[in-house]
């Protein structure tokens, strides 16, 4: 994997007493920080060097924001980090796609965009007008926003992911956000806290108990895949050695096949890959499987031409369906799905398997029934997840 | 027009050549463009040389065909091309509809793209007797072995899969 070196830190007053501040300033030694008023206040009118702090002179905030955003270019955006307040809502609820199966998932938002450069990541719409690379500093509040949600709802048991428009663990080892959130929601009666990575960053999480309540999972494809479009990510053996680390400290593990990728040879690479898992770490404590192939929104396709131009994601024979994204035409995805199922309860039989982001007739062509609704479907995860 | 011009001159040529003489509209000009960008990366083929292929040289060049019905064909095999799979289960699934012999008055369809995989059935008839036969036919059909491919296919099962 990659290692994360910014260019520079920007830090919004007001998060420099944090702890994410000084675990940055621990990790990354050599990297300048820069300090920023929040909403342009200050007698600087804005950003603060720590030269200028010294009387050098100061740029203003739009400009440093504007370098934060990459200027425009999405891979520079993830050179630097910006450390900011978070001011709206920590925890959402997952938006799914229009007329699919939804899984009944809680988001919470810790930080924004990514260090790792995958060519189908959906960041690069969703982001496109602010990619900047942000971590959010007040975790006391974030802690707190769940702490009253998981006390307001005590019948309700929820699934709630970090990973939605960050990875969970790839900042780990700098801001040890993780580090601080796993013991919170391990003294929880309700709720199952997922980390969702292509890193192997885990050494942090070891030595903590995650108490049956933290489920740390992995985004796999075979090598190929990761070598041609997961860029600065984790090879497969680091993420099958890292899974096997967490689950020997207690963690429950769960895996998304997801985006699955057709090209030739994919079958052999794909069994494979089912088999190296089950190998390498005990079924019984998996939570949960998700499949869902590759797809992506007209603008994101655009955007992936634009970036990774050699890219043969894009030569798929995807077609358009009712929620306006691209898939492999729908017979195409169901007999992969169907493999993939099949090599999966080969070696674990039992092992709760769910689709992302896919249709009521695609659920049924593939296992025979389709969830009733969300909450049948969440219901059954929380109860393998535990 | 930019993404032309970032072709190859000969590929620009080729593809001039063509949406000039069929007076290709916008649309249908960028599905064309997209297909053979893509079969191109996928192929490693020039534009040319898709362009080339016998199978579209024939069509463009068919004194029998009017301009629609020659852009129509041209891209109905760029289009094949480019979705080989998608295609062939579109035939596949048209041979079985043929084999059941339905009359004229019974129609069965399936989805663009075969998203959603439900086969649309629609018929109409002029009196009674009519529909009565209608349906009894249609009721026939629906246990012959061809109607249980054409489900087989719209959920990615091939004969081969019995």
């Amino acid at each position: 994997m990659k290692e994360f070196l910014p260019e520079e830190i920007i830090v919004e007053r007001g998060s420099e007493g944090s702890l994410i501040y000084r675990n940055l300033r621990a990790a990354l030694p050599q990297v300048p920080f820069r300090f920023v008023e929040p909403n342009g206040q200050g007698p600087w009118g804005g950003i603060l060097s720590e030269s200028a702090a010294g009387g050098r002179g100061a740029t203003r905030r739009g400009e440093d924001i504007s370098t934060a955003n990459g200027n425009g270019d999405f891979g520079a955006a993830k050179k630097k980090l910006l450390l900011t307040r978070h001011k709206g809502e920590f925890l959402k609820k997952c938006p799914g796609s229009d007329g699919q199966v939804c899984c009944n998932y809680f988001v919470v938002n810790f930080a924004s965009n990514c260090p790792m450069d995958c060519s189908y990541c959906y960041l690069q719409e969703y982001l496109a007008q602010n990619p900047a690379l942000k971590v959010f500093s007040n975790v006391d509040d974030l802690m707190a926003e769940a702490d009253e949600l998981l006390a307001k709802h005590p019948r309700f048991f929820f699934r709630i992911g970090t990973g939605e428009i960050t990875d969970s663990l790839a900042l780990e080892p700098y801001i040890g956000f993780a580090r601080e959130v796993v013991p919170f929601f391990a003294r929880q009666p309700n709720v199952l806290l997922e980390l969702k990575t292509k890193s192997a960053c885990v050494d942090r999480l070891l030595g903590l108990d995650p108490k049956e309540r933290v489920v740390v999972s992995w985004s796999m494809n075979p090598q190929p895949v990761i070598d041609r479009d997961e860029h600065g990510t984790a090879s497969l053996e680091e993420r099958l050695r890292a899974a096997r680390r967490c689950q020997e400290a207690g963690y429950r593990l769960g895996f998304h096949f997801d985006p699955m990728v057709e090209y030739p040879g994919w079958e052999d690479d794909y069994r494979r890959l089912v088999e190296e898992i089950f190998a390498t770490v005990d079924w019984r404590r998996i939570s949960w499987l998700s499949l869902g192939v590759l797809r992506q929104t007209p603008g994101l396709r655009r955007i992936m031409g634009e970036r990774f131009p050699r890219t043969k994601l894009l030569t798929g024979e995807q077609v358009s369906c009712p929620d306006g994204k691209l898939r492999y035409f729908q017979p195409l995805r169901v007999a992969m799905y169907r493999k993939m199922v099949g090599w999966i309860r080969r070696a674990a039989p039992t092992v709760k398997i769910y689709l992302c982001m896919e249709s009521k007739e695609v659920w049924e062509q593939v296992f025979g029934y389709a969830p009733s609704c969300e909450k049948e479907l969440g219901n059954q995860l929380t109860n393998f997840g535990i | 027009m930019a993404r032309w011009l970032a072709w190859d001159q000969p590929d620009r040529d080729a593809l001039y050549r063509l949406a000039f003489a069929l007076k290709i509209g916008e649309n249908h000009l960028r599905d064309l463009m997209d297909w053979l960008e893509e079969i191109s990366l996928r192929d490693g083929l020039q534009v040319r040389q898709i362009l080339g292929n016998r199978a579209v040289s024939d069509v463009e060049s068919d004194p029998r065909l009017g301009r629609a019905d020659k852009l129509k064909r041209i891209k109905d095999q760029i289009r094949r091309r480019r979705f080989p799979r998608l295609a062939q289960t579109e035939d596949s699934i048209r041979a079985r509809v043929q084999e059941l012999k339905l009359q004229p008055e019974i129609r069965l369809t399936v989805p663009p793209g075969l998203e959603g995989g439900r086969l649309r059935v629609e018929f109409d008839a002029s009196s009674q007797d009519e529909l009565q036969r209608l349906i009894a036919k249609l009721a026939d059909a629906t246990g012959k072995e061809a109607m249980r491919e054409i489900f087989g296919l719209l959920a990615g099962r091939t004969p081969a899969d019995k």
